[in-house]
């Protein structure tokens, strides 16, 4: 039974049983797109290994015929001697459960390998980074358990340690929260390192086909240079605009905007892509499509009609009513008379005023007395309870692409991030922008479109008419024979009756 | 010459209580440190007058430590717990807490959120079946909180408060009040965050 895919151009089972991550990288060699070489280990092998307790019989075989067609694509040994091949474990279901499941990274990094690469590469700095990360990464994989110095051991107890997540207590609660089946299982994604610690011409970083929050057809991201990717996910570092690339990676920047052009066309709808860059080399690493809100999925929506990508009837039943809620978003007038006291990144357009709260706990409590900022100097998965009650969020680092930026984006809670000026002194509850000290409890305004962080209560314009929002509910009228005399919604609920009905 | 009062080892659980909720009045410090009223207010005056709480009136006043509070709370609960010679026994329950802590936050956002379409909306409330499975979750929870309880009260016999106040929490919010999941003073949640708070404080390691 064949449990193992190479990551080839040539289609393969559906995301049900590569996950959806495998899939997505499938579609992407189909593309003729940069993709680590690699393969994916079916959910049906996860399935297994939760039924019997051990990797199901013969997954090991398959495992080492995989790990013999990686070396030979890539001409190199995984564990050494001689150029060593490491490779990344990744999970991915079928469904996606952000920050549930595990991932390692660095695979195959012996102490051995480790010197193998600080010879092949005459940097040792570089090769315990890697070999640190690896580390690190077991540890969080599976607790307490030792690191095999055999390299096919350590891939296989990394290939466990992700089968195994799918059934943490944690990850069981969030698909009984969310309806998902428990018998699923995960695939597990193993591809060629490639580095983007390796040097000043690495890194790692999201970039988006069109800016998520406005929907505007133009590049948006974040890259951190000489970072491995997880560092961009985790908001834990200071990331920089993906337009810094074409500056300082201009090959990767052209590959970049190339590739994210060939994605849209091929999915017909917005996509974002996490990738990496070794040594001036672009890799891509995941694609998602879809995943825009409010104003920014009715401009994408209306603009791809426009561009003959899809009909307008598709268009119209892209968009769900509850998306028009958001999509007249407020703004901050820009008038001289603002008091502002920095910037940061728009993550999620809006603008929230309320009382600074320092850590997300006070959050929680000061929001039963009226409306929280939330200011952090970057934000973690313990901060959503203190996200869910605040009415903003503002953080000093991280980026778009982070884990608050997603959260706020999701419930719809204007965010500022990676507001470099801004220190936060949680323990003394006060922070400091814009060369000015602000106690908790001091009253701000943030604008998660502009990223304008504004001492006071700031007027506030509700933004002009939308002429893409305009567009799409004239041609609602057009479908359900319709006129403007309904609201926004009801426009649109009108026409999709119509179309669903056909 | 008069030497103020000395708080003695008496005081400990109040200023400690106090040290992990922050900011209460009396009857909150009262029932967390699961004590008389009248106890909790007569170790928090001789507390005040050592210079370690102080007392803010109004409507919306009430007890917290001092910067001096903070420090000998510190060096106290550090030392009771070298004493007892269980500061390996706390950190393996850290340990463990700290695997169930996501979870238990997943589960408050999940009481106050709920994804509609793919995109997170405030949950209001008018599914009684979906706020039924997230309530048997708590509940799935807590079986699993209690064990964490368990071990850190053979360890420090303080630590028995948390799960009465936990367990009394869960039992008032699958009893008609659910409010005391995730949305009161005296919340599941709340009482989680303490719990975290006192670990935290108890081994010496800085919230950030």
């Amino acid at each position: 039974m064949t449990r193992i895919h190479p990551l080839s151009a040539r289609p393969g089972p559906g995301a049900d049983v590569l996950g959806g991550k495998g899939h997505g990288l499938l579609t992407l060699r189909r593309l003729g797109l940069p993709v680590p070489p690699g393969f994916v280990i079916t959910t049906g092998a996860c399935r297994a290994f939760l039924r019997e307790g051990h990797l199901p019989d013969g997954l090991r075989a398959e495992l080492a015929a995989a790990v013999s067609d990686l070396e030979a694509v890539t001409g190199r040994r995984l564990g050494g001697p001689g150029r060593p091949l490491a490779v990344s474990v990744r999970s991915g279901g079928g469904v996606s459960m952000p920050g549930m499941m595990n991932t390692v990274l660095n695979v195959g990094l012996t102490t051995g390998a480790t010197a193998a690469l600080a010879e092949e590469t005459g940097d040792e700095r570089f090769a315990l980074d890697s070999r640190r990360r690896l580390l690190s990464g077991f540890a969080s994989a599976a607790p307490g358990s030792p690191v095999p110095d055999d390299a096919m051991r350590q891939l296989e107890a990394a290939v466990e340690a992700v089968f195994s997540s799918w059934d943490t207590p944690r990850a069981r609660t969030y698909r009984e929260l969310h309806g998902i089946a428990h018998d699923l299982g995960t695939a597990v994604v193993v591809q060629a390192m490639v580095y983007g610690n390796r040097d000043e011409r690495s890194g790692s970083g999201v970039a988006f086909g069109r800016d998520p929050n406005t929907g505007e057809n133009v590049p948006f991201g974040e890259v951190l240079f000489g970072r491995q990717g997880e560092e961009v996910v985790s908001g834990g570092s200071a990331t920089r605009p993906l337009a810094e690339l074409a500056r300082r990676e201009p090959a990767v920047w052209t590959g970049l905007l190339e590739a994210l052009d060939r994605i849209e066309g091929h999915y017909r709808d917005a996509c974002h892509v996490e990738f990496t860059f070794e040594a001036g080399r672009l890799w891509l690493l995941q694609v998602r499509p879809g995943g825009l809100a409010g104003r920014a999925a009715v401009r994408v929506a209306v603009d791809l009609a426009e561009q003959g990508l899809i009909g307008r009837r598709e268009a119209l039943l892209r968009i769900l009513p509850h998306h028009l809620r958001h999509a007249r978003t407020p703004r901050i007038e820009a008038s001289g008379a603002i008091d502002l006291l920095t910037r940061g990144l728009g993550a999620c357009p809006g603008v929230a005023a309320g009382r600074v709260a320092t850590t997300a706990d006070r959050a929680a409590r000061m929001a039963a007395a009226g409306p929280v900022i939330l200011v952090r100097p970057q934000t973690s998965p313990l901060d959503m309870h203190g996200l869910a009650a605040a009415a903003g969020v503002l953080t000093a680092s991280g980026g778009p692409g982070s884990h608050a930026a997603v959260v706020a984006r999701s419930m719809g809670r204007p965010a500022v991030v990676g507001a470099a000026d801004l220190t936060v002194e949680a323990a003394a509850a006060r922070v400091r922008a814009g060369g000015r000290t602000l106690p908790e409890g001091a009253l701000i305004t943030i604008d998660g479109t502009g990223g304008e962080v504004v001492a006071g209560t700031p007027r506030v314009v509700t933004a002009p008419a939308d002429p893409h929002l305009h567009r799409l509910l004239e041609w609602a009228d057009e479908i359900s024979g319709g006129g403007p005399g309904r609201d926004d919604a009801g426009r649109l609920t009108a026409a999709r009756a119509v179309l669903l009905r056909n | 010459m008069i030497e103020a009062p000395r708080p003695t080892d008496d005081d400990l659980p109040v200023l400690h209580t106090l040290r992990c909720i922050g900011f209460a009045a009396l009857e909150r410090v009262a029932e967390a440190a699961g004590l008389p009223a009248a106890e909790a207010e007569s170790a928090l005056i001789d507390l005040a007058v050592a210079g370690l709480v102080t007392h803010e009136p109004g409507d919306f006043g009430g007890w917290s430590l001092t910067g001096a509070g903070r420090a000998a709370d510190a060096e106290r609960i550090g030392a009771q717990l070298d004493t007892a010679g269980v500061r390996a026994a706390v950190t393996r329950s850290y340990e463990d807490f700290l695997v169930l802590n996501p979870e238990l936050l997943d589960l408050c956002t999940a009481w106050q959120m709920r994804s509609a379409d793919g995109f997170a909306t405030p949950n209001d409330h008018t599914d009684p079946a979906y706020d039924a499975r997230v309530m048997d979750r708590f509940t799935d929870f807590h079986r699993r909180a209690e064990v964490v309880c368990a071990d850190l009260s053979a360890a420090l016999p303080r630590f028995g408060r948390y799960r009465v106040r936990l367990t009394r929490a869960l039992t008032r919010a699958t009893s008609g009040a659910p409010q005391y999941l995730a949305d009161e003073m005296e919340s599941y949640h709340t009482v989680w965050f303490q719990l975290h708070e006192d670990l935290l404080v108890t081994l010496g390691i800085p919230r950030f």
